[in-house]
This record gives structure tokens, C-alpha cells and sequence, in this order.
């Protein structure tokens, strides 16, 4: 074991919210925040460079043990899959900080701490090999995102966020039993690359799929569980927002990726149709719900719903382009919903209003502030040239690939993307400048455009260039198939 | 009984000789106290508590069968009496402003904690069931004087009295099922009942006689069907009193029944899924009607039937990791439980109760560092990592499913989930609420090294379980 550059980075943050506690002039509260988000940046990127990308194999890994009666073990290491979820972490970590910089006036520490304390815990759960430690941070998660949502959150925010409290863990629960039975059938260890290579009966894999589908499919979240996503981040301020949409959703379809295919990769093939059925479904229902929001915010988190449909359908067309196109599209949309986010939050600070029939023509009067929406609300599209495409367009082939229907149920809902996200952009950002007679607009600070500018450079730079983005995840995504399809036939 | 075997005796007891001459002396010493000199009360009882403490540890390594088979000193009892030291010491501790607040600031208060003390200890070390009855005897009736302790408060009152007659119905019950077993067994001794029926298919009579201890003791730890006194006492008991019942008595309570439970007789028979259905049932109760409470001291009533089930569900896993897991609960149960009613003690100041949940409405906004302690108590009650809360559910889960209960475990989470939401209901009237008003939390030293302590053990055992696992697993074996 050499050295603990994962732990650093998991802690980083924690540390960072327990300084904030002795702080006592909210800017020195924010200025450390930054500081500290952007010291863990700075550590993924270090860890990214480090990054062997030829082996599928866990890297930068970590043993401790923990609670060696039962076989629990303090496991962390990461293969590409999670490098590069621990990479956007960090990054809207630091876009978090910077966009809840005035936004939030009361109670700034407490604030930027449980955003610290979040930070960490979702870099935990991107990195932990033991399912124990995994679900440890996994349901901690809920502390702080639940004070986030309910204490700092809009005016119904106190039922979006037991909502989403009550949700998660009446899903995350069934996922404990699952662990537990895991633990026992895979004999009594808690190890995730021990568990792996066991080879399940059916039967328990079958059962063992549906108690983690619950619990992931609540946090993507899939039709018909997806009710709690909208309340949460519309009453969300906009860096749980951010957060919430940028990688708490990830978690979800992480878990497919990390458990789901390789520890019971018999179900995850036998029951692939539903699941892309299910995917089909919250794309086209997800845009259908989208093009019917006059609430800007609400707009943009029914889009996740079917942005998010884009990326189970990847991952359960169990292909390679199709497994490579939804991790990516993981990662695109991280980074385009959070960014859309960001604006949602901007223009509300602006005007304290979201509703989209509000706006009009802030073309004029905040020029750079449309143009980058533009950019993002393009890339949320998918056109060619920006990040999305990339990663939509391996979707796409990989789901017509495994399943006509499907596919073009896909692309039916793409269809429905560019509808809903054109006519936002046209009656946000085009016509009279009606919302600037009514409020006074300034365009963008320099602050805000530092949150802005990595953003719009990822999306370009995925959309132009997706070589060293797909270098990362692709040794992993061969693994993976193989661990499925070679698992599969052996039977 | 020879002089020898009457000083091996004396011995394995030392503990609760410690425990009751203590009190006895206490009684006395009480009457010259001064006014304003109670603090000495405190400190005396905590030393005496500490001392048998000390004794118990001296004793803890080897097993010691005294009183011709009336009594143990072994591990298992060792476990559940550093349970009860906790439970008292702390209560001690809270006690002191409390009682000066409600006017009920006599030194009988401190000497009936160590009787009942004393109750509990007797309890976990008994290994005959008439040993067990005065063990438990002695323990309620301690209580009962002790919840009626406000007397100028007719909630107090009613409260005690409604304990006292169920509690003597329950004692007769118990007894009923005692005298059954003499009678088809013709001995009271755990283990000479279990050689008595050993190899024959177990007797109807005997299993009726069972089913009456069973319904003794689990009246004693609020399980349903004999729930209904819970609530009504713990509201109406002085909130340190409920504080203390919530903690030792239950613990006391399951220390029997897994005395009781792990014997072959019972374990022979299909008992588990009356035990089964009585868990699933009292998790229900307590969850679902712990919704719809406002007072404090109500829901956590209700809380803690609620987790009376999930522990329950621990005695039917049953084994080493069945038991462990119940060991381990009740002690991490001690901490969060006495953590979270310290916090609702503290708030008792003045005009102002602290017993109706939406006074503490905007808490987090002036004392947000109490707060976070309470965030704490109330998420770990609701099981959520990392604290500790969490790891005693896990284990209880781990030892379910490893004895095939997929099933039962699946209901415990559901039911949890059910429960979480009125301990975050809490949470969300601290930090997401307006305050009403000010606060003047009575937070003297005493109070504060309570809160330390207990959200030390929360977060500790949470974090670092693994020793105090080791602990509930060795101890769990007897040996």
C-alpha cells in the first residue's frame, strides 16, 4: 500500500467542514470552502495523472481492516469507472462553493460545511471496495443532503426534503438486506472485488437484482420512482441542485456498474430487457413532463429523468458502445445539468422568479449570460460538437443494437429534448427584452464565470476530443463485459 | 452451604453487596444531608456505582456459579451490568438540576436508583427463576415509587398507580408460569429445567408455563400486547426517571429473556415464532403510532417499544451472533436513548417543559452545537451510519440473515424506514423551523459531561465498532 491519496481526498473535505466550525466571518467561511474544494480538485487531477488507464484492474487501493469479525475491511481503490466520478466530484465541488457564494445568506457555515461533509461522503462512496464502507457513506449521504434541501431549500422545502429523505432510505434498506444476504451467500466477506468473482445461483441473483433495484433505481431515479426528484430539486438551493443532479444521480448507476453486472451478471442479462423498457420509459416520459414545465427549474429536472433514462438504457444494452456511451453520458451530464443548474440559480438570484413565462429576451440585456446557456442548453441536446453527442450517439447504437424498439423509443425521446430545451432557450433568452424592463439584470460576474468556464470547456473538450475521457473508462468497460457475457455463456 | 463455598458466593456478588450496603448507607447519611449540599448525594452514589463497577471488572474473567445455583458471575452478566452502570452513573448526573427544577430533590431518590440498580443486577446474574423474580421484584418496585416521584403532579401519580397494577398483574403472570414449571419439572433452575426435558418431546404443560414466563418478562421490556402501561408512565415519570427506564430496566429485561431464551428448553420448541410475530408486531406498534405523537416523552415512548421489536428480533436470530447482537443493541441503545433524553432534561428550565416536540422549533439557530448533538441522538436512533445506531441494526440484520430470516430482516428494514420518519420529524422542527422563542437550556457541567459522554459512545461505537463486537460476541458465550 503506498500512499493514501484516495483517503486524502475523501478527507480533505471532512477536515475542511470541521475547520469552518471555528470560523467566524462568513467570508472567511466561504474563502476556505473554496480553498479547501479546490486543494481536492487539484488532488483528483493529481490522481487522474497517476491513473494507469491499460488495466482494468482497482487502483490506489487501500486495506485496512475495519471490523474483522464480520469481515469488514476499511477497501479503497478505484478502477476508470470511478476515477472519473471522483474527478467530477471534485469539480462541482468547487462549482457548488462558487455558485452558492451570495446565494446563500444565512447560516453560511453551517452551509459550506454540510457541502464539505457531502463531498466527502459521495467521494467515499465512488471509491470504497468493501460494500460495508460503501454503504456507510452511502446512507450518511442523506444527513447532509437532507438539511441542504430542508434547511436552505425554497418554500415547500421542508416536504421535498423528507420526501427524498424517505425515499432513499426505504430503498437503501432493501439494499442492506441485499448486502447482508450478499455477505452470506458470497462467502462472509464484504470485499466488492472478492464478491465479484463469485459465481451466484440464479436464483439468489434474481433476488439479490430486484433489493438492489430498489434501492438504485430510486436514486437514477427511474419511472415510477422518480416522484421525489422534482420536489428535491426544485426546493434545493442551487448547489444541491447542482449536487443532487451532477452526482447524487450517478450513485444510482454507479451501483448498477459496481454491483448489478458483475456480482450478478445472469439477472442483470435476464432481466435487460426491463430494464431497457424502463429506460425507454423515463426517456419519453421524462420529455414529455419536461415539455409540459413552465417552472425553469422543474424543466431542467424532468430533463434528468430522461437524460438519466439515456444512461440505463447504455449500461442495460450491455454492449460496449452502449456501456461506454452511458458512463460518458454520466459524466456529460454531470456536467451539462450542473451547469444548467447553475444558471436556473443564476437568474433566480436576478429576479427571484422561475417561471419560464417571466422571461424574454435577456438576450439583450445579459448577452454572455445567453450565450453560454446556449452552449449548455445545445449540449443538453446532444448537437454534434458538443459532449452529449458523443455520448448519446454511443447510446443510441448501442441500444438499437440490442433493441430496435427501444432505440427508437430513444430517439423519439432525443426528439422531445430538442423541443423542450429550444423552446426554453426561445422564451428565455430571444425575442422583446420584456424581462429587462421589469428587473434589473446584470450578465455575469467574474466569479460566476469562474463556476461557468471549466464547465463549458469540459463540454466542448468531451464533445470535440472524447479520446482521453473514453481512454479511462474504456480497459474497465471490456472487464466488465467480459465479467457478464463470459460469466454468462459459461453457464 | 459450607463457610467456603458461602465466601465463593460472597464474592462472585461482590458487585452488588457494593451495590445495596452503598445504599443502605446512603439512606442513612441522606437524612443529615443540608440543604444545598445535595451535590454529596451525586457524588456519593456515583462512587458507590464506580466501585461495583471496578469489583465487576475484578471478577470479569472468570466464570462463577454462587448461592447453590441461584446466581452467576460470568461475562454475560458482566456485560449487562456495565450496561446498567452506564444507565445509572449518567442518570445520577442528569438528575442533579433536574430535581432541583421539579422540587424533587430528597436523598430517597438517589437510594431508590441503587435498589433498582441493585434489581437489574441480580437480573442478569440469576439463574433460577426465583432469583429472577426477586431480582425483578425488586427493580419495579423501586421504579414504580420512583415514577410516582412528582407527587404533587396528578400525571405522576396516575402513572405510578397505572405501573403498580400492571406491573402486579404481569408479576402474577410470571409467577403462575414459575409455579408450573416447579410443578412439571419439580426444580426452578434454568439448567435443571432443561436436563428435565431433555430428549422428551417438549410438554404442552411446559410450554404453557413458557409462554406465562414469557409474557412476564416481556411485559417488563413494553413488548406487545403488554405495551399499553408504556407510554402513560414514561410521560408521566420524571423525565430522568423515564430517561433511566428507557435504558436499564429494558436491558435488565432482555438479559433474562435471553437467560431464559438460549436455554435448550425454550430453543427446542417452535417458541421463535411467537417471538417472531411478538417483534414484528411491537415494531409496527411503536413506529406507526409514534407518528402521530407531539409530546417528546410520548414518541420516544413509542420509539422505544419500536426498538424493543427490532432487539426482539435479535432473541429469534438467537446463536452466538443472535445473542451478541442483542448484548450490542442494548448498549448502544443506552447511549443514543440517554443521549437524545439528556438533551429533553436539559431543555426543562423554568416555565419551560421541553416535552412538546415543537418547542424546539428553530433550536438549531441559537444553540447550534446542542443541536448537532441532538442531530446526532436522533439520526443514530433512526439507524443511519456512521453512527452507531446504524451498526447495532446492522448486526441484528447480519445475525437474521445468517439464520435464514431473509424475510423477517426485510419487515425489520421496512418497519425502520417507517420509524426513521418521526426522528427526522424532530430533526426538521430544529433546523428548518423559525424559533418561537428563547432558550435557556439547563445545561450545568453535569448535563454537559452526559451529553459528551454519550455522543462520544454514538459516534465511537459507530466508527470503531469492532471492539465493543468482540466484546457483545465473548461475552455473549458465557465464558
Amino acid at each position: 500500500m503506498g500512499f493514501p491519496l484516495l483517503s486524502l481526498i475523501i478527507f480533505t473535505p471532512a477536515a475542511g467542514a470541521a475547520v469552518l466550525m471555528f470560523l467566524r466571518s462568513d467570508d472567511a467561511v466561504r474563502w476556505t470552502a473554496l480553498v479547501v474544494t479546490l486543494l481536492d480538485l487539484a488532488l483528483s487531477i493529481v490522481l487522474l495523472a497517476g491513473f494507469d488507464t491499460t488495466t482494468h484492474e482497482m487502483q490506489f487501493t487501500e486495506r485496512v481492516p475495519w471490523v474483522p469479525a464480520l469481515g469488514i475491511t476499511y477497501a479503497l481503490g478505484v478502477d476508470g469507472i470511478s476515477a472519473l466520478f471522483v474527478f467530477l466530484t471534485t469539480l462541482l465541488g468547487a462549482v457548488s462553493v462558487l455558485a452558492s457564494w451570495v446565494a446563500i445568506e444565512r447560516r453560511v457555515k453551517a452551509f459550506m460545511a454540510s457541502l464539505l461533509a457531502m463531498q466527502a461522503l459521495m467521494l467515499g462512496v465512488f471509491s470504497a471496495l468493501d460494500l460495508f464502507l460503501f454503504y456507510v457513506f452511502w446512507e450518511a449521504m442523506l444527513i447532509p443532503m437532507y438539511l441542504i434541501i430542508g434547511v436552505w431549500g425554497g418554500e415547500g422545502r421542508v416536504y421535498a426534503a423528507f420526501k427524498f429523505f424517505l425515499y432513499t432510505l426505504a430503498g437503501s434498506l432493501l439494499f442492506l438486506v441485499g448486502v447482508i444476504t450478499l455477505f452470506f451467500q458470497g462467502g462472509e466477506t464484504f470485499d466488492i472485488v472478492a464478491l465479484t468473482a463469485q459465481d451466484l445461483p440464479f436464483r439468489v441473483q434474481s433476488w439479490l437484482f430486484f433489493a438492489f433495484l430498489v434501492a438504485f433505481a430510486v436514486k437514477v431515479p427511474m419511472v415510477p420512482v422518480h416522484t421525489w426528484l422534482p420536489d428535491a430539486h426544485v426546493q434545493a438551493p442551487t448547489a444541491g441542485s447542482i449536487i443532487l443532479a451532477g452526482v447524487l444521480l450517478k450513485m444510482g448507476a454507479y451501483g448498477f456498474l459496481r454491483f448489478s453486472l458483475p456480482m450478478l451478471p445472469e439477472a442483470s442479462v435476464y432481466f435487460s430487457p426491463l430494464m431497457l423498457a424502463l429506460s425507454a420509459l423515463a426517456i419519453v416520459y421524462g420529455g414529455l413532463l419536461a415539455l409540459a414545465q413552465d417552472d425553469l427549474k422543474k424543466l431542467v429536472a424532468y430533463s434528468s429523468i430522461s437524460h438519466m433514462g439515456f444512461v440505463t438504457m447504455g449500461i442495460f444494452a450491455l454492449n460496449p458502445r452502449g456501456l461506454e456511451g452511458g458512463i460518458l453520458q454520466m459524466f456529460n451530464h454531470g456536467v451539462t445539468t450542473g451547469a444548467l443548474f447553475l444558471f436556473v440559480g443564476l437568474i433566480y438570484e436576478r429576479t427571484h422568479t422561475r417561471s419560464i413565462a417571466d422571461y424574454g429576451g435577456l438576450m439583450k440585456v445579459a448577452p454572455v449570460y445567453t450565450v453560454f446557456l446556449a452552449l449548455f442548453t445545445l449540449s443538453s441536446m446532444a448537437l454534434p460538437g458538443t459532449n452529449s453527442f458523443v455520448g448519446e450517439l454511443l447510446v443510441l447504437s448501442g441500444g438499437f443494437a440490442a433493441n430496435l424498439a427501444v432505440g427508437a423509443a430513444a430517439v423519439l425521446g432525443a426528439m422531445l429534448g430538442a423541443a423542450y430545451l429550444l423552446g426554453m432557450y426561445g422564451r428565455v433568452a430571444l425575442g422583446p427584452a420584456s424581462v429587462g424592463a421589469r428587473f434589473k439584470i446584470r450578465d455575469v460576474n467574474a466569479r460566476e464565470m469562474v463556476a461557468i468556464l471549466p464547465l463549458a470547456v469540459f463540454v466542448l473538450w468531451v464533445g470535440l476530443y472524447p479520446k482521453p475521457f473514453l481512454d479511462i473508462i474504456d480497459a474497465s468497460v471490456t472487464h466488465l463485459l467480459t465479467e457478464v457475457h463470459g460469466r454468462e455463456r459459461g453457464q | 452451604m459450607t463457610a467456603a463455598a458461602l465466601l465463593q458466593s460472597i464474592i462472585a456478588s461482590l458487585p452488588e453487596i457494593v451495590v445495596v450496603t452503598g445504599a443502605c448507607i446512603l439512606l442513612i447519611l441522606g437524612q443529615l444531608v443540608r440543604k444545598g449540599q445535595e451535590h454529596f448525594l451525586v457524588s456519593a452514589s456515583v462512587g458507590i456505582v464506580l466501585i461495583a463497577a471496578l469489583a465487576t471488572l475484578l471478577l470479569a474473567n472468570e466464570v462463577r456459579p454462587a448461592y447453590s445455583g441461584m446466581f452467576i458471575a460470568d461475562r454475560f452478566a458482566v456485560f449487562f451490568k456495565l450496561v446498567f452502570y452506564v444507565a445509572t452513573v449518567l442518570t445520577f448526573l442528569l438528575s442533579r438540576k433536574y430535581a432541583d427544577i421539579e422540587g424533587i430533590a430528597s436523598s430517597e431518590y438517589y437510594v431508590l436508583l441503587l435498589f433498582a440498580l441493585f434489581g437489574m443486577m441480580i437480573m442478569a446474574s440469576a439463574t433460577d427463576l426465583l432469583s429472577i423474580y426477586v431480582g425483578l421484584e425488586l427493580m419495579v418496585l423501586c421504579t414504580y415509587v420512583l415514577t410516582g416521584f412528582m407527587r404533587r403532579e396528578r400525571r405522576s401519580n396516575e402513572a405510578a398507580l397505572k405501573y403498580v397494577i400492571l406491573g402486579a398483574v404481569s408479576t402474577g403472570i410470571f409467577l403462575y408460569g414459575v409455579s408450573l414449571v416447579y410443578g412439571l419439572t419439580g426444580t426452578t433452575q434454568l439448567d435443571a429445567m432443561a436436563k428435565a426435558v431433555t430428549g422428551d418431546p417438549l410438554d404442552p404443560g411446559l410450554l404453557l408455563a413458557v409462554v406465562f414466563i414469557v409474557a412476564g418478562l416481556v411485559f417488563k421490556v413494553g413488548a406487545v400486547p403488554f405495551h399499553m402501561w408504556l407510554p402513560d408512565v414514561y410521560e408521566g415519570a420524571p423525565t430522568t426517571i423515564t430517561a433511566f427506564m428507557s435504558v436499564g430496566p429494558k436491558a435488565a429485561g432482555f438479559a433474562v429473556i435471553l437467560r431464559v431464551f438460549l436455554n435448550p428448553l425454550v430453543a427446542a420448541s417452535d417458541a421463535w415464532i411467537i417471538v417472531a410475530v411478538i417483534a414484528v408486531v411491537t415494531m409496527a406498534l411503536g413506529s406507526f403510532v409514534a407518528l402521530v405523537q407531539d409530546n417528546f416523552k410520548r414518541l420516544l415512548a413509542y420509539s422505544s417499544i419500536a426498538h424493543a421489536g427490532f432487539a426482539i428480533f435479535g432473541v429469534v436470530a438467537g446463536g452466538q451472533d443472535g445473542i451478541a447482537s442483542v448484548m450490542l443493541y442494548m448498549l448502544i441503545y443506552a447511549f443514543m436513548n440517554l443521549g437524545i433524553f439528556g438533551a429533553v432534561i436539559m431543555m426543562r428550565n423554568g416555565d419551560f417543559s421541553g416535552e412538546v416536540i415543537d418547542d424546539y422549533a428553530g433550536f438549531a439557530k441559537s444553540h447550534p452545537g446542542l443541536a448537532l448533538l441532538m442531530l446526532l441522538y436522533l439520526f443514530s436512533l433512526a439507524g443511519i451510519p456512521p453512527t452507531a445506531g446504524f451498526f447495532a441494526k446492522f448486526y441484528v440484520l447480519v445475525a437474521l440473515v445468517e439464520r435464514g430470516f431473509v424475510l423477517l430482516a426485510v419487515i425489520a428494514v421496512l418497519l425502520s424506514a417507517v420509524a426513521a420518519y418521526f426522528y427526522i420529524r424532530i430533526v426538521m422542527v430544529i433546523y428548518m423551523r423559525e424559533p418561537e422563542r428563547a432558550f435557556e437550556p439547563a445545561l450545568t457541567p453535569m448535563v454537559r459531561a452526559t451529553l459528551a459522554f454519550t455522543a462520544l459512545g454514538t459516534i465511537g461505537i459507530g466508527l470503531f465498532p469492532a471492539w465493543f463486537l468482540g466484546l457483545a460476541q465473548q461475552s455473549a458465550s458465557g465464558g
